[in-house]
């Protein structure tokens, strides 16, 4: 592997393992609320949510590229073409996976279960981490489920990104590039990389998720 | 030296009062049975003493602080026993470690717990490969290991078979009586009320119907629900309601004569079971086999040995 794939590499891996941390942050907190509380709306939001797992990238490049471009409202911040536009985007993608595998994980439980740990004298973060422990299956298939959604995406990262090939760069769109430059078997290194990342993250959480099978 | 107090409590659902308490007072170190039929509140009523619910009026006082800041204080054994997926042993120090006790010690009194209530062979096992009523026994070590001054049992026995049944609820009073706690036991059965507790508070349609020492309840109750639920046949004789203890109204003569017509008789091994009309009352009345069966139709004399007038 040479320094340039190497560099391509580790930025995917870095931009698309923030905006996973970040979905999860945000998401996992949010699916759990979602999940427990009853408010008018909430079934409304949820179809929202379960329509947002599973929005074109492309558009959501769009989006984000429309509210960060010089012109736009946040035009000021100058993140249009950075790394961080692009975890921007990727975040916004894979929330709505986080909180739909959230909200259906936690209402899979027994209501019964958040009883007794107040009980047992639980106070709110305690009881969300037990929780989310419990249900670790679910959420990990949903960690699972948006890692792999945006490391694989081209279009937003394209969009926001820019494909600048020394800081916006990401395997996705190198693979874009060398075909349309034909070179197709740098191509197929990169698509190989690409499904090697995947696969190594993909096994270490299932690995996470299966031990001491629940 | 923990004692709980209603002052005032009202609590609703769906726009219906489901439980409405003026007053009500359960004694420090004793205990005592919240009895009654189902849906009459007895759950919601051990719900408020855990602050899982507050109440929409008034307040519930444990030890003196409201229910909500007292939460340590209490531990809860529900009706449905629920558990993490985990090992027995850690769903018990669970409760331990989050109520402040190290690992060591946790484990140490988990264990003693399971000992006691003899499932300490169990102690590593995954709790979905349990039985039912090793389920219910661990339920209670979990309530127990915690040794909180207030323990709540929301029906302790309901669901156990004829063997695991009888085996617990003579050690139940043991157990509780060891904890030394003020006990609160929910139930529905009037025999488990008089075998474990000391105070029965007797609960009808979300309201306290009679409260007091166990002796005073069940041997002068006042109104037709409370002697129903506490077990006594309530017959209507000239114009009074009258409650007769469980096995006191027989065949032949006796203390007080009743006037009654037989609707049917039941052949059943041992004795005849002859369902006879009191006035609009229906009454159950075994009779031994050496006797020959009632006539249906025909009018008997039945006579109850003790008899109490309710309204």
């Amino acid at each position: 592997m040479d320094a340039g794939t190497l560099i391509v590499t580790l930025r995917t891996i870095a931009v698309s393992g923030v905006a996973t941390a970040l979905s999860i942050l945000v998401g996992v907190p949010l699916g759990y609320i979602l999940a427990r509380r009853r408010f008018t709306g909430r079934t409304i939001l949820l179809g929202f949510i379960n329509t947002g797992m599973g929005m074109p990238p492309v558009v959501v490049g769009l989006i984000v590229w429309l509210l960060l471009i010089r012109s736009g409202p946040f035009g000021g911040l100058e993140l249009i073409y950075t790394p961080t536009a692009m975890v921007l985007a990727q975040f916004v993608l894979a929330t709505p996976i986080v909180i739909g595998f959230t909200t259906a994980s936690f209402q899979s439980l027994s209501p019964q279960l958040s009883d007794l740990l107040r009980v047992l004298g639980a106070g709110r973060v305690r009881m969300l981490w037990l929780l989310a422990w419990e249900t670790r299956l679910g959420l990990l298939a949903g960690v699972m489920a948006a890692f792999g959604a945006i490391v694989s995406e081209v279009g937003a990262s394209m969009i926001v990104g820019g494909n600048l090939e020394r800081s916006t760069r990401v395997l996705t769109t190198a693979i874009v590039t060398e075909t349309s430059r034909g070179e197709v078997e740098r191509a197929l290194a990169l698509g190989v990389m690409l499904f090697a990342l995947s696969l190594a993250v993909n096994v270490l959480l299932t690995v996470v998720q299966q031990r001491n099978r629940p | 030296m923990t004692d709980i107090r209603f002052e005032d409590v009202r609590f609703r659902r769906d726009g219906r009062d489901v439980l409405s308490i003026p007053s009500l007072h359960i004694k420090a170190d004793r205990v005592t049975a919240i009895l009654g039929p189902n849906g009459a509140g007895k759950t919601t009523l051990l719900r408020l003493i855990a602050a899982l619910d507050r109440p929409h009026n008034g307040r519930v006082l444990v030890g003196g602080d409201i229910a909500d800041t007292a939460r340590r204080s209490v531990s809860l054994a529900f009706q449905k026993e629920v558990f993490l997926r985990r090992s027995l042993l850690e769903n018990l120090m669970l409760g331990l470690t989050i109520r402040g006790a190290d690992r060591g010690e946790a484990r140490d009194r988990a264990m003693a717990a399971l000992r006691l209530l003899d499932i300490d062979a169990l102690a590593e096992k995954r709790v979905d490969q349990i039985s039912g009523g090793e389920g219910r026994r661990a339920s209670l070590a979990r309530a127990l290991c915690l040794h909180a001054p207030v323990l709540l049992l929301d029906e302790p026995m309901a669901g156990l078979d004829g063997s695991t049944y009888a085996r617990l609820l003579d050690e139940l009073p043991g157990l509780v009586g060891h904890s030394g706690a003020t006990a609160v036991v929910v139930t529905h059965n009037p025999e488990e009320a008089f075998r474990l507790c000391d105070d029965i508070v007797i609960l009808v349609n979300g309201r306290v119907r009679a409260a007091g020492a166990k002796r005073e309840v069940a041997t002068n109750p006042q109104f037709r629900d409370v002697a129903e639920i506490l077990g006594y046949t309530v017959v209507n004789v000239s114009g009074r309601l009258v409650a007769i203890p469980d096995g006191a109204l027989t065949l032949a003569a006796g203390p007080t004569e009743l006037a009654a017509t037989v609707d049917t008789v039941l052949d059943v091994a041992h004795e005849w079971h002859v369902i006879a009309s009191i006035g609009p009352t229906r009454v159950h009345i075994r009779v031994p086999r050496s006797e020959a069966p009632p006539q249906s139709g025909a009018g008997i004399h039945l006579s109850a040995r003790v008899k109490y007038e309710v309204s």
